[in-house]
């Protein structure tokens, strides 16, 4: 309970974390409501892959795994420089074009089946890892946490309480048909990559 | 800026220009002086006069020919660089140097721009907290005053803001007429909408660290005005960013394409700032019926806001800033001003003075105090050969 309320009352900052990875995906990718949902909960499961995670490591290890605040700054300045990179990646990412090579076509149709969910949920992941202030929190907690499924359950509910707050977003959905919107999307998404390199290259010195 | 001739609209007759401009006279004699009297010290009255002799030329030659784009860029052009050189004397002055350092940041003597308003609204809504290390009432370009005459212009003028009040937008005005033909004619429409992937870009980024994200990493203006102390590496970094932007957007770009570039293809402001024109009275239209697809409007727009698709619907692009380029271009009078609410076409004139004056006079008011402290420490430099106080 008192992880749930820890998310309820911390949403708001959890989502302003991480609408300038998510909302240019949503809208770049274009799709309807109800598909938008599937990438938002691929996005959120990364997320919470990368809590839990860091959480098991961080209880398993206890004080030993307790960073000092430079590798720290540099771990946090790693994973910004990552999740720029991704979303550099995501913006610029077009359909491949036909190709008469039997290998390629293969290859477009393994790219096309695996990278609709493998992006967000990667991109979730590096989110959960540097961004998000509650990853401090769980850090924290987990290192202190008398059992491991005790750090885990509280981890959990305190997840579930912050991503109320992001149920309101695959509503972008309903814009998929302007392509105007979706250009802006994927740009938003190139724009928001370099910022994230350079405040990660920043972090490094 | 336009690749031909630019063609008489409808003149007026002399008397009747004189009538219209008589207000003018009036209004920016006022706007200019800032109070009852005339400036005593010679290095003050000069600037004044000549301030208020050119403008007021300025706006009867736009009424006299019936052409807006060459007066409004007659004033607009020097605005910047009057703009440039008096902040800089005046920053100097007040700190003896460009850069800002933590201490300035902190007791909020940060001038307020106008850029950082579109990052400042939802941290602003959402957490009672202005980003932005200035003053919200005192000393100069406080946060409150700013906001108060970007509501104005916006209600007034759109983004007509762009065209008629922004001192960042007549620099790369400037550079865009250097050339007399374009080196590079071709821009792919997709850049048209980084504009507002950089004004998404900084809204979500700045709300999340609660940091003016545009000022500390993306500003080319940075280059003319203020900027962090160079103390630290990321500094260094910051102000490489700041210059390469300066030198790219606003100055080269536009001198090869003869367009303003770092407008139309970048300032996450001229995107926020195009939304009002969805609330400003006077907008730009095509007429279909006198339209002969010349193609000469879409070609010479200086900020992207005309195409072939939107010039079939009557009409410009969201992000028109009125500079009156394709009014006084068109040789069928098929682009002309409009009031919103009228048919296309309806007294042109009329809806073309309905924006002009208002417009007008907000470039004189926001910038005619610039250009009388541009040439009073132009002066200044002349008499005592220095141009710091």
């Amino acid at each position: 309970m008192r992880g749930l309320l820890l998310g309820l009352s911390s949403g708001a900052v959890c989502l302003a974390s991480c609408a300038p990875v998510l909302i240019p995906c949503l809208l770049g990718e274009s799709r309807r409501v109800r598909a938008d949902f599937v990438l938002l909960g691929i996005f959120l499961a990364g997320r919470l892959a990368g809590y839990l995670a860091f959480a098991v490591l961080a209880w398993s290890v206890g004080a030993l795994l307790r960073p000092q605040p430079r590798t720290f700054a540099l771990l946090i300045a790693a994973s910004y420089i990552v999740l720029g990179a991704l979303m550099v990646v995501f913006g610029l990412d077009r359909p491949p074009a036909a190709c008469p090579v039997p290998a390629a076509g293969r290859l477009r149709r393994w790219q096309a089946l695996v990278r609709p969910p493998l992006l967000p949920a990667v991109l979730g992941l590096v989110t959960g890892l540097n961004v998000c202030p509650p990853f401090l929190l769980a850090f924290a907690e987990a290192a202190a946490a008398r059992t491991l499924g005790a750090s885990l359950l509280f981890f959990l509910a305190f997840f579930l309480g912050t991503s109320v707050f992001f149920l309101p977003f695959p509503a972008l959905g309903a814009f998929r048909a302007s392509a105007a919107l979706r250009t802006v999307g994927r740009l938003t998404a190139v724009v928001v990559g370099v910022l994230y390199c350079g405040m990660g290259l920043g972090m490094l010195r | 800026m336009a690749d031909a001739t630019l063609t008489a609209a409808a003149p007026h007759t002399l008397l009747k220009s004189s009538l219209l401009a008589l207000p003018m006279v009036l209004l920016s004699g006022l706007m200019l002086l800032g109070g009852p009297n005339l400036p005593r010290d010679p290095l003050r009255l000069a600037p004044f006069l000549a301030v208020y002799l050119f403008v007021n030329v300025l706006f009867f030659r736009m009424l006299r020919t019936g052409r807006t784009e060459r007066y409004r860029a007659a004033f607009f052009i020097p605005f910047a660089v009057a703009f440039v050189i008096s902040f800089l004397s005046n920053l100097i002055e007040a700190r003896g140097s460009m850069q800002l350092t933590a201490g300035d940041m902190a007791s909020g003597r940060t001038p307020f721009c106008h850029m950082v308003i579109p990052m400042t609204l939802v941290p602003a809504a959402l957490t009672r907290t202005i980003i932005f290390p200035g003053s919200l009432l005192r000393g100069f370009a406080p946060v409150a005053g700013m906001f108060v005459i970007w509501i104005g212009a916006s209600l007034a003028l759109g983004r007509g803001f762009c065209a008629w009040g922004c001192f960042f937008g007549g620099l790369e005005d400037g550079f865009s007429r250097l050339r007399r033909r374009p080196r590079v004619r071709h821009i792919a429409k997709v850049w048209s909408y980084l504009p507002y992937a950089v004004l998404v870009a900084i809204v979500l980024t700045s709300a999340a660290s609660l940091t003016p994200t545009y000022c500390m990493w993306l500003c080319p203006f940075k280059a003319v005005t203020e900027f962090p102390a160079l103390t630290s590496t990321v500094a260094r970094f910051q102000a490489g960013i700041f210059l390469s932007l300066f030198l790219g957007l606003v100055i080269v770009l536009p001198v090869l394409t003869r367009k303003r570039t770092q407008c139309g293809l970048f300032c996450p402001f001229g995107a926020f700032q195009s939304f009002t024109n969805k609330v400003s009275p006077v907008d730009v239209r095509i007429d279909r019926e006198r339209c002969t697809d010349c193609n000469k409007c879409v070609n010479s727009c200086p900020t992207f806001s005309l195409d072939r698709e939107s010039a079939d619907r009557g009409g410009t692009r969201l992000s028109c800033c009125k500079c009156g380029t394709c009014v006084d271009l068109c040789a069928k009078g098929a682009a002309s001003y409009h009031v919103r609410g009228t048919p296309v076409g309806w007294a042109p004139e009329r809806a073309r003075l309905l924006f002009i004056y208002p417009a007008f006079l907000f470039l004189v008011t926001f910038g005619g105090g610039m250009l009388q402290e541009a040439l009073h420490r132009v002066l200044l430099l002349a008499s005592t050969g220095r141009m710091i106080r």
